[in-house]
């Protein structure tokens, strides 16, 4: 049986080659269906390992407490954005209080430029406290200092900047002690961030600076929004987080009857709705590219019923020298099963050229479960594409099929 | 010695439009090994019928048919496909060659079916095309043989199983003369080595070469006539 293996193997070819324009025509709706669908996956693929990075500052112990819900369900958007500030001072209430809480750091954020004699970036800058550091495990002092509780207090004007700021404002020279402007504000450069990368690919996260509470706040007032930064020491994060409302809601003063007017962020929320989003993104690019799988399957499906029609003499010959119905039946499956086999991997393999080019933008890298995987799939949408016509050959009645014009 | 065929009470009906047509119509004949036959008679006779019957392409609505011992009338389609491999070699009229494969290859065929190794069967399939006189033509695909090579590359088809008949339905019907009679004399030839030969025509001078003759008419056997003298071989 291995040898009618190796000859429908041939027979098939054969067919294959001598049909050259029609079986390219044919099998490119493979190779597009194929390479959509390695691609999808690729950058689904790609998506999640960045995610992943990206929420390497955003540790599960690690909450956010601001005026908003991330993710805000049903809670209308105005009520929201009606509801009081955060404080920088619930920041020592809070650390005071609770058993669960290990550091708080209060973050208030805006953009701005930041410029050095005529170079200049446009970047953003915070202004939290010296807590910040135990609070955010990615953030980490690669060049210099971080700022103190003195400097904080005092409103110094000193700034630690993100690399990408380091790298435009100071190309060939040490940052630290040098002056940089924010408006019409001299700062003092007293550190640089290790970096961090780019942010689901999208954006920087080492395009930053960070400055003194203290300064932000005698600076630039009470506009922008803070936000707490709350470390745990558990990994227990509901139960704290049950705690940290309570305090709040005490701190806020509210009845019990009121709903809470602050939200309590955290990693796993914004995890749980890339999660959605990922579902609904991938879900659905990979069903729209499925159908072109299974409009290329028709295109195989159809071809294959024209190669019988066109070869029914050949059938009906092959039967009366011996061929059984199971034979014919093989040669005609293997023909579908090659088409899609080579197109399946010729579509694989652009999609691996493309996510090499689309990796310069955004990363992806092609899973080898995938690649694998794409290759089985071609060779199902072959043996069920193929099986319909295959079958039609194979039950051919030999007499009808020698007499076929 | 025992019957090589046995035909007995052959019937085959086909329902056209929902009339009868009695193709085969009661039909009892057996062949001997080594006979050389030819069948006659008017189209619609029942000839082809009676050619897919023996060929095993068809069985019949009523009747029993034995080969070599063999019940064809209950065998299945994967049986009739093993004994048309085995026992059968055919010959067409329009020679049914493979047109994107070799002589060699064409001729590979059979074998390929009958589960042989490759190597044996380019052995095989080169013995058969010497036979017929084709060494030279080997690797030559069909658009590049002549008509009476393309039908020698169907004998030595017909012939690489070593079959226990071959079956040549109008084989010279779509040659010129001087080729039919070529193909004539290379039927000749095989059946002085002693192989069991059926010829399909409606051509006196092709049957003419056979020692029997069966005349076919309204799908009833009309005579069955043996030439006295058996044909000396070329």
């Amino acid at each position: 049986m291995l040898g009618l293996f190796w000859e429908n193997l041939r027979i098939s070819l054969g067919s294959i080659f001598a049909n050259k324009t029609r079986s390219i025509l044919t099998a490119l709706g493979i190779v597009i269906g194929v390479l959509s669908v390695t691609l999808m996956g690729t950058l689904i693929s790609g998506l999640d390992r960045t995610f992943e990075k990206s929420m390497a500052g955003f540790r599960s112990d690690v909450l956010m407490i601001s005026r908003m819900e991330w993710f805000s369900g049903d809670t209308d958007w105005w009520e929201m954005r009606n509801r009081p500030r955060i404080r920088e001072e619930y920041a020592e209430k809070l650390l005071d209080r609770s058993q669960f809480v290990e550091a708080v750091a209060p973050v208030s954020e805006r953009g701005g430029s930041i410029m050095r004699d005529d170079k200049r970036i446009d970047s953003r800058f915070f202004g939290t406290t010296p807590n910040y550091l135990q609070t955010n495990i990615s953030a980490e002092v690669e060049n210099g200092r971080f700022f103190t509780d003195g400097e904080n207090r005092s409103g110094a004007r000193v700034l630690v900047i993100g690399g990408d700021v380091a790298d435009a404002l100071f190309p060939d020279e040490d940052p630290i002690d040098k002056y940089v402007k924010i408006g019409n504000y001299k700062f003092r450069v007293i550190g640089v961030l290790k970096k961090m990368g780019k942010f689901m690919g999208l954006f920087s996260m080492d395009n930053q600076a960070t400055m003194p509470f203290g300064t932000y706040k005698r600076l630039y007032a009470r506009r922008g929004w803070t936000t707490l930064r709350v470390k745990l020491n558990t990994k227990d994060v509901d139960s704290a987080k049950e705690e940290v409302q309570g305090i709040f809601r005490q701190i806020r003063r509210l009845k019990p009857t009121e709903k809470d007017n602050f939200g309590i962020n955290q990693s796993s929320t914004l995890e749980a709705q890339y999660k959605a989003i990922k579902l609904a993104i991938g879900g659905t690019g990979i069903f729209i590219t499925a159908l072109s799988l299974i409009v290329g399957g028709i295109g195989i499906m159809n071809i294959m019923f024209v190669s019988v029609k066109e070869r029914t003499r050949e059938i009906g010959v092959r039967k009366a020298l011996g061929a059984t119905q199971t034979m014919i039946l093989g040669q005609f499956l293997m023909e579908a099963v090659m088409i899609c086999l080579i197109a399946g991997l010729v579509g694989m393999g652009m999609a691996y050229g493309l996510s090499m080019v689309i990796n310069k933008f955004f990363p992806s890298a092609m899973p080898i479960g995938l690649a694998v995987g794409s290759i089985l799939l071609s060779v199902i949408i072959g043996v069920v594409s193929g099986l319909v016509p295959s079958y039609r050959a194979a039950r051919l009645d030999p007499i009808d099929a020698l007499r076929y014009e | 010695m025992a019957d090589l065929i046995s035909l007995s009470g052959i019937k085959r009906h086909y329902d056209v439009g929902g009339e009868v047509v009695r193709a085969l119509d009661g039909v009892d004949l057996t062949i001997q090994q080594n006979e050389y036959i030819s069948i006659m008679g008017p189209s619609g006779s029942g000839k082809s019928t009676l050619m897919n019957m023996i060929g095993c392409l068809d069985t019949p609505t009523e009747g029993i048919y034995e080969f070599e011992g063999e019940l064809v009338h209950e065998m299945d389609d994967n049986q009739l496909a093993s004994i048309r491999n085995r026992k059968i070699g055919f010959v067409f009229q329009t020679f049914n060659l493979l047109p994107k494969a070799t002589a060699l290859r064409n001729v590979e065929v059979p074998l390929i079916y009958a589960n042989i190794s490759r190597s044996e069967r380019i052995d095989r399939a080169k013995k058969a095309l010497i036979a017929v006189g084709l060494e030279e033509r080997m690797h030559h695909k069909p658009n590049e043989l002549s008509g009476g090579q393309r039908q020698r590359v169907a004998i030595a088809r017909a012939l690489v199983n070593d079959p226990s008949i071959i079956l040549a339905d109008e084989p010279t019907g779509n040659l010129d003369s001087k080729s039919g009679v070529e193909i004539m004399k290379i039927l000749d030839k095989l059946h002085n080595n002693g192989n069991t030969i059926i010829l399909v025509t409606h051509e006196e001078y092709i049957a003419d070469h056979a020692e029997r003759t069966i005349n076919l008419f309204d799908g009833k056997i009309k005579d069955d006539i043996r030439t006295a003298k058996r044909k000396v071989g070329t």
